[in-house]
């Protein structure tokens, strides 16, 4: 393997480095600086490529129907869904994949919208707060919020966040670093309609700078967010925070278009090299004293499944037979509504306000979750998009009667996303998918899933929400999404749960593996629940925590 | 306020149409898109007109076009590009779907004879209405619908949003920085509508 003249470090693939992680994401990028910076040797394998800010600009069509983040760099790499085990999964033609998730240095944290929720202490300990429910995988983390919150203050602060505290949020032993993002339009009427309800809309945290901060500029609100890079550096991705500050220790070599395809484990048990393509699919094997899996919750538990040898029969790690389980992507409904006024909602950012009281399970609603609203302009703020949606909802729409409220409307729209809790179901999984394989044998990934029914009663309550924001908010016309089961998700989530008991989880409570010991599991598969929506802060705190754990065991000679 | 609830989404109608493309979108590299936008736009820079849809072809979707994004005070999809945009679908990533479009122009033209005597794209525009109401739930339509509105709102170098014409008739504006007020409701916070 070469290394470029220039590269801050270059490592022989044949001598084991101290560390390699796989995915160079949300919690991979934050891996990469803590372990480096604690004096490791690290190697970081990324299937996407290297992308700097000048290569994101305002391509609708390349970015939202090219895949240009999303799609696989060198080869097609095929996903199937099925709502059921019973059924046979499909792959969707096209469109979006069912896992979503950005292939590229930084990963989702590229390409995401940047909010960035901290959860609570009772998301930690629902179980013992509500009892049991009966067929589902509802337990509590071995870990509370307490114990996490240094890691959130940390996360806060290292990535670069904006925001202010709302009347429901949790202790915290550190102020935002940087004040809220100036509201929008959405933001006015969102908090407009919910004061007359009788609610609290807060400014909305974002992983998005409102200031200078680090040598990074403020957010220019050029509107491109969801789903794009940021041309500004602007959106606290790993790429522009994490992933130079890795670099700069001359410590860690990130490996772009280095596809992982299985984890190598010797004789006695450990792990030994991990297997790769380059971007044109030849072989490669990083040797590694540890590696850490920190690929998503959909490409973790892929891999694991597919590094199966005499020893690990189901998958690498998989002796609980969880790898993949209990995969939740929080539930999401949407209700629209066009203004008399215009708000310009396509520029700046998503969300600038959201509201959290309904964040706590009300058993009086008669089922388990909660959940958290924002006012956006979703991907109407794209024109393409926009057009699409007046069209896309039941028979397409067209004619002189379409045009004029496609016309009308895109400076007049808003939306309300709720997204909510999700119950953790080992029905639904990811896995390999016994028939569809990627142009070098990889499984394609399979995802089987249905929300539970509380899912979606929750989804529906917080939907009748937003139209009575959206109503007392003045709207003049309103329509809804359908609520029902979904098909694809961006929050990945539970697949390695972490536990004390290695009959019922993956990693253990420091994310290691209950047995391998220098295999580590740390990104969004690592939770035990779901939180209520928007979990990469959660990730990124998991990470950090992870890091010192793992930092600490290798310097005492426990790996 | 009038309210109403849609029977199927806009992921179901995106999803649906991707079924149609045959996993066009997801096959397709960045390298790729760049290559043939690059080409689009040089083609129509030399005022060649179009390098995969035959002429006759054009002249029935440029009609389609404007039925789906009507000219009124300002330009319809035909004149915005859609057309060309269709030309760089047909020689890329719509290109396995393209003998189907072909059989729903066949099939348009053949409605129109055997009702008015004539092609579609000769008919009036209000017959044109009545006969493209005949093939609204066809995949050809939802092809067709989907690539003029790409064509009207994506970028001009991949042939339509000619001028951007198509952003301004929405009353979008390609810049990359904005200052707060964005909008009446942050600029006036205190008064309702």
């Amino acid at each position: 393997m070469m290394c470029a003249p220039d590269a801050p470090a270059c490592f022989d693939t044949r001598k084991p480095v101290d560390f390699v992680i796989v995915g160079s994401g949300a919690s991979g990028g934050v891996l990469a600086r803590e372990l480096s910076q604690a004096g490791f040797d690290v190697v970081v394998l990324e299937q996407g490529p290297r992308r700097t800010a000048r290569d994101f600009g305002h391509d609708e069509f390349k970015t939202m129907f090219g895949g240009e983040l999303t799609g696989h760099p060198s080869w097609p790499d095929p996903q199937t869904f099925r709502r059921d085990e019973g059924e046979t999964a499909t792959a969707p033609g096209g469109g979006l994949p069912p896992a979503l998730y950005a292939r590229t240095v930084g990963g989702s944290s590229v390409h995401f919208s940047g909010n960035y929720w901290r959860m609570r202490p009772l998301d930690f300990k629902e179980r013992s707060l509500l009892g049991p429910m009966e067929g589902t995988g509802f337990v509590d983390w071995p870990i509370s919020y307490e114990e996490l919150e240094p890691y959130y203050s940390k996360a806060e602060w290292e990535i670069g966040v904006s925001g202010t505290p709302g009347p429901f949020d949790p202790p915290r032993s550190k102020p935002y670093p940087l004040p809220p993002m100036p509201v929008k339009g959405s933001g006015v009427l969102l908090e407009r309609g919910a004061s007359a309800m009788g609610w609290h809309a807060q400014p909305a945290p974002v992983a998005i700078l409102s200031q200078p901060y680090r040598g990074r500029p403020p957010c220019s609100h050029c509107g491109f967010c969801i789903g794009f890079g940021c041309e500004m550096n602007a959106k606290s991705s790993t790429l522009v925070t994490m992933i130079p500050e890795a670099e700069a220790t001359g410590r860690c070599e990130v490996r772009p278009m280095s596809t992982v395809y299985r984890i190598v484990t010797g004789a006695n048990g450990r792990v030994e090299e991990v297997a790769y393509l380059d971007a044109q699919g030849q072989q490669h094997a990083q040797k590694a004293r540890a590696v850490v899996l920190a690929a998503n919750g959909a490409e973790t538990p892929r891999l694991l499944l597919m590094s199966e040898s005499s020893a690990h029969p189901d998958g690498l790690g998989n002796g609980s037979g969880l790898v993949g389980k209990y995969l939740m992507g929080n539930g999401h409904s949407v209700i629209h509504g066009y203004f008399e006024h215009e708000l310009n909602d396509w520029k700046s950012i998503q969300v600038t306000r959201i509201v959290h009281d309904f964040y706590e399970t009300d058993p009086k609603r008669g089922f388990y979750g909660g959940g958290g609203m924002d006012g956006r302009p979703l991907v109407n703020a794209m024109p393409a998009l926009h057009a699409l949606t007046e069209a896309g909802s039941g028979p397409l729409r067209w004619g002189r009667e379409y045009k004029r409220d496609v016309r009308s409307g895109f400076n007049r729209h808003m939306g309300i996303l709720s997204s909510t809790t999700s119950v953790p179901l080992a029905r639904n999984n990811i896995s390999l998918d016994p028939n569809l394989k990627d142009a070098h044998g990889r499984p394609a990934i399979r995802m089987t899933y249905r929300d539970h029914d509380d899912d979606l009663a929750m989804m529906q309550f917080l939907q009748d929400r937003g139209q009575e924001i959206l109503d007392a908010a003045g709207a003049l016309r309103t329509w809804r999404e359908p609520v029902g089961p979904q098909g694809f998700h961006a929050h990945l989530l539970g697949t390695c749960r972490m536990g004390d008991d290695p009959a019922t989880s993956v990693v253990d409570r420091f994310h290691r593996s209950h047995e391998v010991p220098n295999l580590f599991i740390c990104d969004g598969s690592s939770m035990v629940s779901s939180g209520r929506g928007q979990p990469t802060l959660t990730i990124q705190a998991l990470a950090f925590r992870a890091a010192e754990h793992i930092a600490g065991f290798a310097r005492r000679g426990e790996i | 306020m009038t309210r109403t609830t849609r029977p199927a989404s806009r992921r179901d109608f995106i999803k649906d149409t991707g079924v149609l493309l045959g996993g066009a979108w997801l096959g397709l590299t960045p390298t790729a898109l760049v290559a043939a936008a690059e080409a689009a736009r040089e083609l129509e820079a030399q005022g060649a007109p179009l390098s995969h849809i035959e002429p006759g072809d054009a002249l029935t979707l440029g009609a389609v076009a404007d039925q789906v994004w009507p000219p009124d005070d300002t330009a319809g999809g035909r004149e915005l590009g859609a057309v060309h945009f269709m030309d760089f679908a047909a020689g890329g990533f719509m290109a396995g779907a393209w003998p189907m479009v072909r059989e729903g122009i066949a099939d348009l033209d053949r409605r129109s004879r055997e009702a008015h005597e004539a092609d579609f794209a000769d008919l009036d525009f209000d017959t044109q209405t009545a006969v493209l109401a005949g093939v609204e739930d066809t995949p050809f339509f939802s092809i067709a619908h989907f690539l003029t509105l790409l064509g009207c709102f994506c970028l001009p170098e991949y042939g339509g949003n000619r001028d951007h014409q198509g952003w301004a008739q929405i009353g979008f504006d390609r810049r990359h920085a904005w200052l707060p007020p964005f909008g009446f409701y942050d600029a006036n916070p205190g008064e309702t509508s």
